[in-house]
């Protein structure tokens, strides 16, 4: 601990003010960075009911514990503030190199507050911050701005809105540099309310090692572990993109607005074939060993020109499932969505829902202007453009899904949606898991990244009775060497009847993830299989010198996870929000519903496995006393 | 000297891993700025060129100090810093011809890549293998074959 410099970086837009504080021992502590800094610091400094789009909103960003280190996938860093979008917790998590700046700057958060008068931009050069004004980069998009703050702002990493963040889009992303972001949530909006239009930042500092030689010895222990993953070449060659050919088999991808589960075709549209086909270089983000990014130059065709680090299952299956585009034109959808600033997986299923009121004849050819159909590229881009820049019924759809149903009659049925933000790629019609369960226990809404079975099998798909297991189907060395404490794994997972039971996984997966996002490292599965609390431990302990167990870092995931879900209850969120679109309910996939009953009970039971009331899914006294939040909470 | 870095930039993903592993040895601090090594990133091409020291034959860097601080050693070849030596006058900083030669602000002394004394550890934790160390007849070796297999029809 000696050895620890991080400092918290405060900026007050409405006042200029730029602060350092310390980070005390106890956050540290207790809260790791990351995630667990930003649930700490918006549930004891934001005014209950706070405007999202208002002053009071507070938008941080921090880096994670282990970010600055060679640990592997050690690049991630935690944007979080109240969401235009949910009305909760907003949050998202994005690689690249913007948090080893931000860390060698000598800062493990960035605390942004109130709201500046003009447009300005943050640049932080070490301890040098300085707000500056954003004159003409206002109303740029985003590419050109970072070619040109780049040049100005020689070295830095550049944080910033397009035009959605400007035009308080409720699903504006934040962009990391040209080719990442913080994409869910609307956290754009919140930057472009604070009238703030980007954030450059460069490091030369670093931060000195509690223990360099053990430190080291923990990047290739963690090294190794990844690369022993039984995913770990099939995602160095083809990225997250190894679960789209499995799930499109099960019927259960976002296909033409979730009515479809699969797609003729699929696998050359968007399966591993497109990889092989348009992909070249594999471009990793700091201290990454998979590098599932893939570098895509489309050379000709009607996009020929584009240029994009992409190829992920994210905007595959936003476009090219929900919206029913070809592989081209998923790759330009990509482009449009970096360059304007908005989350893909919230666009995609806004543009799927107004082509579905389209179909059903509640919007018209007057509404819009030009007829809609799934996959017409050219119609579904010219309406991107009129959401982005709110014109016409694009200012109806640029406050999302849930907002824009209330709008037209008979329309909430085809707003794909969970407490406000749509649901990506899968439909738990056709998969039940713990992943798809995990949409619904989300904190940030209808969203597949904080809840993944580190052990998923795709070579099965059945759905038991009470909906409260899931096929294990792995040898009992897979079993063995998870770094899950015996008691919860023999719970976890049944080896005799070769199940995963559903409820007491997700608890796992969601801490695990929490974790994660805690301390920077990369959700990729090669990672969720093989690297879990110890070596984590010993990596944190080797770089910040606190000694922790295993069983401390789980806590203080769960304590963070807690502590969001009392964010939320706090800003009125109710049981009855963590419940799927109807249509899961009613309308058939390849013969099969959701029973709502069964979906109720296994909620029931994941909400008794968390130590949560059965009913509504409120912290037990005991848990928050466990968790030490009992204080905080009163 | 017959060891030696060799770079394929074609292999580099960008993860900077040698960076943050060269200050972690050589330092005790994660820091890119400290590296010996480091990697110049054209994100726009998803190019990305990792540069370190040359080792040259008649090292500028060596001309150019003032105080004996730099020396190459005759046998090995490497080419080291010593620290004691040196006065900071940041003229092997000016005169390296690649951006090699770097400067500690913090301690005041300049400093280069030193081969970690022969198992250099930014090729250890390199793990796409665009960072290998090997006998220029080695390499150059597998770099002509890779140019015949291109040239042969294939089998």
């Amino acid at each position: 601990m000696k050895d620890y410099s991080g400092k918290i970086l405060e900026i007050d837009l409405s006042h200029g003010l730029i602060r350092f504080k310390d980070i005390e021992p106890q956050l540290l502590r207790q809260y790791l960075g990351g995630i667990g800094f930003n649930a700490r610091i918006l549930y004891e400094q934001m005014p209950a009911g706070a405007d999202p789009l208002g002053e009071d909103n507070i938008l941080v960003f921090s880096a994670g514990t282990l970010v600055g280190t060679p640990f592997p996938t050690a690049s991630r860093t935690e944007a979080s503030a109240k969401s235009p979008l949910s009305g909760g917790f907003g949050t998202s998590n994005s690689g690249a190199f913007f948090g080893l700046q931000l860390k060698t700057a000598g800062f493990d958060a960035l605390v942004i507050k109130g709201k500046s008068p003009d447009p300005v931009y943050i640049a932080i050069n070490d301890e040098d911050v300085q707000i500056l004004a954003a004159g003409s980069l206002w109303g740029k998009e985003c590419w050109e701005c970072v070619d040109y703050l780049e040049k100005k702002h020689f070295g830095s990493e550049i944080a910033l809105i397009g035009h959605g963040g400007e035009n308080l889009l409720r699903f504006a992303s934040i962009e990391n540099g040209r080719y990442d972001g913080w994409g869910r949530t609307g956290l754009g909006a919140v930057m472009g309310s604070k009238n703030l239009k980007a954030i450059t930042v460069k490091g030369t500092k670093g931060r000195k090692a509690h223990d360099p030689v053990a430190l080291l010895k923990a990047v290739k222990d963690g090294q190794q572990l990844i690369k022993s993953a039984s995913s770990y070449l099939a995602f160095t060659e083809y990225g997250t993109l190894n679960a789209s050919i499995p799930y499109s088999k099960f019927k259960a991808i976002s296909a033409h607005n979730f009515t479809k589960g699969t797609l003729p075709g699929w696998k050359d549209i968007g399966g591993r074939p497109i990889v092989d086909k348009y992909g070249s270089r594999h471009v990793a983000c700091q201290s990454c060993i998979i590098a599932c990014g893939h570098w895509v130059e489309l050379t000709e065709g009607k996009y020929a020109g584009v240029k994009v680090k992409d190829l992920e299952i994210t905007p595959v299956m936003s476009f090219g499932a929900t919206v029913g585009l070809d592989t081209e034109a998923i790759i330009k959808a990509s482009e449009l969505c970096q360059r304007y600033g908005v989350d893909m997986v919230s666009v995609g299923g806004v543009l799927g829902f107004a082509i579905e009121l389209y179909k059903q004849g509640i919007i018209s050819k007057e509404d819009i202007g030009f007829e809609l159909e799934f996959g017409d590229d050219e119609a579904a881009f010219k309406l991107l453009h009129m959401i982005i820049n709110r014109e016409g019924i694009g200012d109806i759809l640029a406050e999302g899904t849930k907002r824009a149903a209330e709008r037209f009659a008979q329309a909430d049925r085809y707003a794909i949606q969970i407490k406000g933000m749509e649901i990506p790629m899968i439909d738990p019609r056709g998969r039940w898991s713990t992943w798809t369960l995990g949409m619904l226990t989300n904190l940030r809404g209808g969203d597949h990244l904080r809840c993944r079975n580190p052990v998923e099998n795709l070579r099965f798909n059945e759905r038991d009775e009470e909906y409260s297991k899931e096929r294990f189907g792995f040898k009992q060395s897979m079993y063995d060497q998870l770094d899950i404490p015996e008691e919860v794994k023999r719970k976890a997972i049944d080896l005799e009847q070769d199940t995963t039971d559903i409820p007491e996984m997700s608890k796992w997966a969601e801490d695990l993830i929490n974790l994660y996002n805690s301390v920077g490292i990369c959700i990729r599965p090669p990672v969720m299989e093989k690297v879990g609390p110890t070596i984590i431990a010993e990596a944190c302990r080797a770089f910040i010198g606190i000694e922790f167990t295993p069983a401390d870092l789980m806590e203080s995931a769960e304590r963070t996870w807690n502590l969001i879900k009392l964010f939320n209850l706090r800003e009125g969120e109710k049981v009855e929000a963590s419940k799927f679109p109807r249509r899961f309910y009613e309308e058939e996939l390849d013969g099969k519903v959701l029973d709502e009953a069964k979906v109720q009970k296994v909620l029931e039971k994941y909400y008794q496995v968390r130590g949560w009331d059965s009913k509504t899914g409120r912290p037990e006294k005991d848990t928050l006393k466990r968790l030490q939040l009992d204080q905080l909470s009163e | 000297m017959d060891k030696l870095i060799f770079i394929d930039h074609e292999k580099c993903v960008g993860c900077a891993t040698c960076e943050m592993v060269c200050s972690l040895v050589h330092e005790g601090i994660c820091s890119p700025s400290l590296s010996r090594i480091r990697v110049v990133r054209y994100p726009t091409r998803a190019l990305n060129v990792p540069i370190t020291c040359a080792f040259c034959e008649f090292p500028p860097c060596v001309s150019v100090c003032p105080s004996g601080a730099i020396t190459k050693n005759a046998q090995s070849g490497e080419v080291t810093i010593n620290s004691l030596l040196c006065i900071g006058c940041r003229q092997c900083v000016q005169a390296c011809p690649f951006g090699h030669a770097n400067f500690n602000f913090a301690q005041g002394t300049a400093f280069k890549c030193d081969l970690c004394g022969g198992n250099p550890q930014c090729v250890e934790y390199c793990w796409t293998g665009a960072l290998q160390y090997l006998p220029l007849e080695r390499a150059l070796g597998e770099k002509r074959e890779a140019v015949a297999r291109s040239i042969l029809p294939q089998a």
